[in-house]
């Protein structure tokens, strides 16, 4: 047991660590479908970047707030008010920009600070009061609902320059021919949401992976016993984390208006589970400690693979996506159970 | 020069119901092993949690390199020098070696963790320890034995002054350790103070310099470890001053009673090899035997706890099939499990629940005992065993320890067993109450009911059985006769004082 | 002396929280409308009417759903397909009445299949749900959260599969008759969920089930060397919570005379686990009670109904009871319970020192 292993261990032992195994699982189980969609509607498209793209573009705002989420599911807890802070969000900038004329920049920010302050207050009510997460933000989910319905029940749709500017503004792809750059066809983009998406990812790399805060998130969720035992700042490290994820929240919010443009209160309805299920997909452990920002993001696209497949066939309703959905979730659970068995019995050996 | 890296003097602390410590003296010095000992309940891990601020002494000062100091948490003990590698692995396992090393005070390069400086120093640290291993895995993909090596190179990499080993080798195998031993002296040259807490004795003979004997709450002793054997070490810690306060006898052996309960060569690769045991009617066989040594393990294979992996167990000459509890109950065996808190009692339910629980489970839910019956089987039990509570409806978390196990005892005693086994019953609890329950367990087999009886206080056991079965290592080592057996038999068998060994 | 015991157990009671908040509600209710507690005879209907029937009746599913959520919560579980399965069951029952499909746009007052089949088919259809997420907590050991989080997302999907996406309507009076029609002159919801609420009572106190499930809730180890069959005990309480979110789904399909697979149940999962949590069974597992948990469902329903007063919008209710439901978490949570105890305790040790 105590012999030597790898004393160095070169690029391939780094990527094939076991704590990888769910991220490629994801990966695995994403390319086996998306292969599945190019034998079947390669020819109607479904390879064409410009898919792909559209995958992103379309789930960018579900892609933001995973990343908060998989903050808090490493931490071992949940956060159920993702959806409706979001919604929140999209009220505020609405009604702000639309019925009081003020400016979008301003109401965004108030969103992001409302959003943050929430996620704090709830975490310390978790962390303080020793009430269990899905309590504490189930009743947050209830208030921002709430709050929505207050400001207002109807729709309200958003024209501003400055919202309009940032909802349009697009970067696309390009190709060289015969020394001039032309779009590709179809035609693929990326817009703001994309790059915000993107941005968020990086923030939690570097957050999770570069810092003393985030490794503290890991240990909490590994054993927030030990973590306390081994002078962690763990209270802290818990109220940031639901900060953090009301700000994520608060930012998807923004993305879904700039996707819609538009403000209504039952907006992103059951938003929650799309973003938790994508997490948990994406190889994060709703148990904590495990998970990481790649494998969420692997995770938002598996699961947004599903409804495109299901566009293109054309026959197939869109409540079968539900079913698949749920269909991943046990795939993965059991996966993961497999996973945490194995290395349970190699333990005891 | 200052000799003493740590003293600690005239320790005293008082526990509801309970003086857990009384005027303890400790003392360290630089660059030595200091063995504490004792039995369950000596008031070791009290005192060492006093240490780390876990509790707070009533009276007592401790002094660290001649300067008072007041721990208040674990977290200013370990700033204050003091770091401690528990039993239970206190680490997370999710994370990688290295990480679990260094978290917290990881080193930075300006805003980022340096992880190659962090995997550098933390393979440079277990391989000083004579451990080449990838610390980049995570730490659950290593053995135990790894881990608390892991544990120990972050206690040790804190600067620490005074390092405290809360039973670190009871999950090792002997070649592990080995490897802790050596790591354990290469940090006594280093000048630390080393407290090292543990049961097996050969271990202290092996490492420690001096050793501390603490016995219910009070100090017997401290000697230099060259200069005691092994039979009065053992006898020190078990002592003999309670056999004043019991006057029971053994039941009367029976002639000719049948064989109850037998069990034929039962085992589980790993934690029990080879054991055999019959009981009859109205007998009363004790287990001795040091903690890890398999007792624990035997009772709950004869239980159903645990499946057995080979031989058999027959009761009345039937063989039993035991799947899980349930089976072991219907056929009227009953078994009061070690750890009270995890398998004992139900802390939210009342005294009456608590004692009618397995009665209720061998009828099914189905038949529910009417109310009349079951305060009456309370309280049946309440007086029978003067259980100190103020009625039924009590919550039995909030009843004294010797009253939980009463109220354990009387669940198994209301199923009407003819088997029962009792694994460290009288543990934790006071001298009355312990009286009280040997005094009950007695009673039982006047009634003809067959009694294992496991504990590691041997003047107990002596007392109470008709035979005594002395574990060691995982196996049965011997069998006595009750009637004629001493305590110096038991003790040379456990302490295994062959010859060749205590020359 | 033995007075005063009892009276300081009932005041370190969470389900005597529940009530006085309950008396609060209705008190502020009362004060800002005197008719609020007014119940009227009708003679020509023979029935009831007034605000409490009201909230009897529309508490009535979340109640019957509760029921269930009680027992699982006790034993430290959570079941988050509830309101998934309120789809499914409206869904099948709506198919059975329904089976011609393509003149599903004219109701009529008849039913396809036989009446029995109706109730009968989503009733054991959502038992079997249910019995998918107790196999898997129980022999998988899968976090009950996740295993329910399953269903949750897969369950709609099944129940427009069922009705192929369809809202179909229907006139068919007996099935009306289960959440509109009439019994000793209350709506039948109540006496539904009167029958459901005496029904779990008798099954859980009555048996020694309830017993063990608190004691499996407190403590799964200590249990199973008991001689419990904690397995078992899963199962059934899992079963029990679909079957009973099958009935919640027939009385709000019948309500809405459809079944609308996207709205139906929704949010009842949250709704259910606050009124056993507001009831004062703990999320951690352990002693339960059905009657705070009726107590926490009506507690959700009058603030609504209040606030339905004060013509405010449906939806802007959650953020009402948001606030409602955080006062009494947060009184109920163990630090403030804690302190609050310790200060009737030196209340109660100064007493002591005094006589």
């Amino acid at each position: 047991m105590l012999k030597a292993e790898t004393k160095r261990q070169g690029l391939f032992s780094r990527l094939f660590n076991p704590k990888f195994v769910m991220v490629y699982a994801t990966l695995g189980i994403f390319l086996v479908i998306y292969l599945f969609g190019a034998l079947m509607y390669g020819s109607k498209g479904f390879t064409s970047i410009r898919t792909f793209t559209l995958m992103f573009i379309d789930n960018a705002y579900v892609g933001i707030s995973a990343m908060g989420m998989t903050m808090v599911l490493i931490t071992g807890g949940i956060d159920l008010s993702v959806a409706a802070v979001a919604s929140l969000t999209g009220m505020f900038i609405a009604y702000g920009t639309s019925v009081l004329g003020l400016d979008p920049v301003a109401c965004m920010v108030f969103s992001l600070l409302v959003g943050t302050g929430l996620g704090l207050l709830m975490g310390a009510t978790i962390h303080c009061l020793n009430v269990p997460p899905f309590i504490t933000t189930l009743t947050g989910m209830f208030l921002a609902r709430g709050v929505c319905s207050l400001i207002s029940r109807e729709s309200i749709s958003i024209s501003h320059p400055t919202i309009d500017a940032l909802a349009g503004w697009k970067i696309y792809l390009m190709r060289l021919v015969d020394g001039e750059w032309v779009k590709i066809k179809p035609v693929a983009y990326i817009n703001f949401n994309v790059l915000l998406m993107i941005f968020m990812v990086i923030v939690g790399i570097v957050l999770l992976q570069w810092t003393r805060f985030g490794r503290n998130v890991y240990a909490i969720g590994g054993s927030e016993q030990s973590a306390k035992l081994m002078g962690l700042p763990v209270g802290r490290t818990k109220i940031l984390v639901y900060g953090f994820n009301g700000f994520c929240s608060a930012l998807a919010g923004i993305a879904y208006v700039l996707y819609v443009k538009s403000g209504w209160n039952l907006a992103l309805a059951g938003g929650e589970l799309d973003v938790i299920s994508s997490a948990v997909i994406g190889g994060v452990l709703l148990t904590g400690g495990v998970g990481y920002p790649i494998g969420t993001l692997l995770g938002v696209m598996l699961k947004s693979t599903i409804p495109a497949l299901i566009t293109f066939n054309g026959n197939l309703n869109s409540w079968w996506a539900k079913i698949a959905t749920g269909v991943l979730l046990l795939l993965f659970i059991v996966i993961q159970r497999i996973v945490v068995n194995y290395s349970a019995r190699k333990k005891a050996k | 020069m200052q000799d003493n890296v740590l003293e600690m003097k005239g320790i005293s602390i008082q526990f509801p119901g309970v003086r857990a410590l009384d005027e303890v003296d400790f003392t360290l010095k630089k660059g030595e092993v200091h063995a504490l000992l004792g039995e369950n309940g000596a008031g070791k891990s009290t005192l060492i949690k006093c240490l780390t601020g876990v509790h707070h002494m009533d009276t007592g000062t401790i002094l660290l390199d001649g300067a008072e100091i007041h721990p208040s948490s674990p977290q200013s003990a370990i700033s204050m020098g003091i770091s401690t590698v528990f039993q239970e692995i206190n680490l997370c396992p999710n994370l990688t070696v290295a990480e679990n090393i260094f978290i917290g005070r990881q080193p930075m390069t300006g805003p980022r963790i340096d992880w190659k400086t962090i995997n550098r120093r933390a393979r440079e640290l277990m391989e000083r320890m004579g451990m080449s291993i990838d610390v980049t895995r995570p730490l659950s993909y290593y053995s135990i034995a790894v881990q608390q090596m892991v544990s120990i190179a972050r206690a040790v990499d804190i600067q620490a002054k005074v390092l405290i080993l809360d039973e670190p080798t009871s999950s090792l195998d002997e070649h592990e350790v080995q490897r802790l031993f050596a790591v354990v002296r290469d940090l006594k040259t280093q000048g630390l103070g080393i407290i090292f807490i543990t049961h097996f004795l050969d271990q202290v003979f092996e490492i420690s310099d001096r050793i501390t004997v603490l016995r219910n709450g009070r100090l017997v002793g401290e000697f230099l470890t060259n200069a005691i054997t092994k039979l009065d070490l053992v006898t020190s810690m078990i002592g003999k001053d309670m056999n004043e306060i019991f006057n029971l006898k053994r039941a009367e052996q029976k002639e000719g009673a049948p064989t109850v309960f037998e069990a034929q060569h039962i085992g589980i690769t790993g934690k029990v090899e080879d054991i055999s045991l019959e009981v009859r009617q109205g007998e009363l066989v004790g287990f001795a035997g040091l903690l890890g040594s398999g007792r624990t393990e035997t009772a709950e294979m004869l239980f159903g706890v645990v499946r057995t992996q080979r031989g058999t167990i027959k009761k009345d000459g039937q063989t039993l099939t035991l799947r899980e509890p349930l089976d072991a109950i219907m056929k009227k065996i009953a078994f009061c499990p070690e750890d009270r808190k995890r398998d004992g009692i139900i802390g939210d339910l009342s005294v009456r629940e608590n004692i009618y629980l397995a009665v209720q489970a061998k009828r099914g839910f189905l038949k529910p005992m009417p109310r009349q019956e079951q305060r009456a089987l309370a309280e049946k039990y309440i007086r029978l065993l003067s259980i100190a509570t103020p009625d039924t409806e009590k919550k039995v978390s909030e009843l004294s320890g010797g009253n939980q196990q009463k109220v354990i005892l009387a669940r198994w005693m209301a199923t009407n067993p003819d088997v029962l086994i009792l694994d460290e019953p009288t543990r934790g609890i006071d001298v009355g109450a312990k009286a009280e329950i040997q005094r009950l367990m007695l009673e039982m087999c006047e009634k003809d009911m067959a009694v294992i009886f496991i504990s590691s206080e041997l003047d107990e056991i002596i007392r109470c059985s008709n035979r005594i079965i002395v574990m060691r290592d995982c196996a049965k080592a011997a069998e006595l006769d009750g009637e004629c057996c001493e305590q110096s038999d038991i003790l040379a068998i456990i302490a295994n004082e062959t010859p060749e060994v205590s020359a | 002396m033995k007075r005063k015991l009892n009276w300081e157990s009932i005041v370190r009671s969470k389900v005597f929280w529940a009530v006085v908040a309950e008396a609060l509600i209705l008190l502020i209710a009362v004060i800002v409308r005197p008719d609020f507690l007014k119940i009227e005879y009708n003679e020509v209907t023979g029935m009831l009417y007034g605000v409490p029937i009201d909230i009897l009746n529309r508490s009535a599913e979340i109640i019957i759903i509760a029921m269930g959520m009680t027992l699982v919560i006790a034993l430290g579980g959570t079941d988050l397909s509830v309101g998934a399965l309120v789809a499914v069951s409206g869904a099948l029952a709506l198919k059975f009445l329904r089976w011609d499909v393509l003149i599903y746009n004219t109701p009529g007052n008849y039913t396809v299949m036989p009446f029995y089949l109706v109730i009968l088919v989503p009733l054991v259809a959502c038992t079997l749900m249910g019995a998918f997420n107790g196999l898997l907590i129980s022999r998988l050991k899968l976090q009950p959260i996740i295993a329910t989080l399953i269903l949750m997302v897969a369950g709609r999907g099944i129940a427009q599969i069922a009705t192929n996406g369809k809202q179909f309507t229907t006139m068919y009076t007996p099935y009306q008759f289960i959440a509109q029609g009439h019994v000793l002159w209350l709506p039948l919801p109540i006496i539904i969920a009167a029958v459901v609420l005496i029904s779990i009572a008798l099954f859980t106190r009555k048996t020694s089930f309830g017993m063990f499930v608190e004691s499996v809730g407190v403590n799964p180890n200590a249990s199973r060397v008991s001689g419990l069959k904690s397995n078992r005990i899963i199962m059934i309480a899992y079963m029990l919570t679909g079957f009973l979110s099958g009935i919640a789904g027939l009385i709000y399909s019948s309500r809405i005379s459809s079944c609308d697979s996207n709205n139906a149940g929704v949010n009842n999962e949250m709704d259910a686990i606050l009124a056993v949590v507001i009831g004062g069974t703990s999320m951690s597992g352990g002693k339960f009670s059905l009657a705070g948990t009726v107590v926490g469902a009506l507690i959700m329903r009058t603030i609504i109904t209040l606030v339905y007063f004060f013509g405010i919008v449906s939806e802007a209710i959650l953020a009402f009871e948001a606030v409602i439901i955080a006062v009494v978490i947060v009184l109920q949570s163990e630090p403030v319970r804690k302190a609050m105890a310790k200060r009737g305790h030196k209340k109660v040790t100064g007493g002591v020192v005094r006589a």
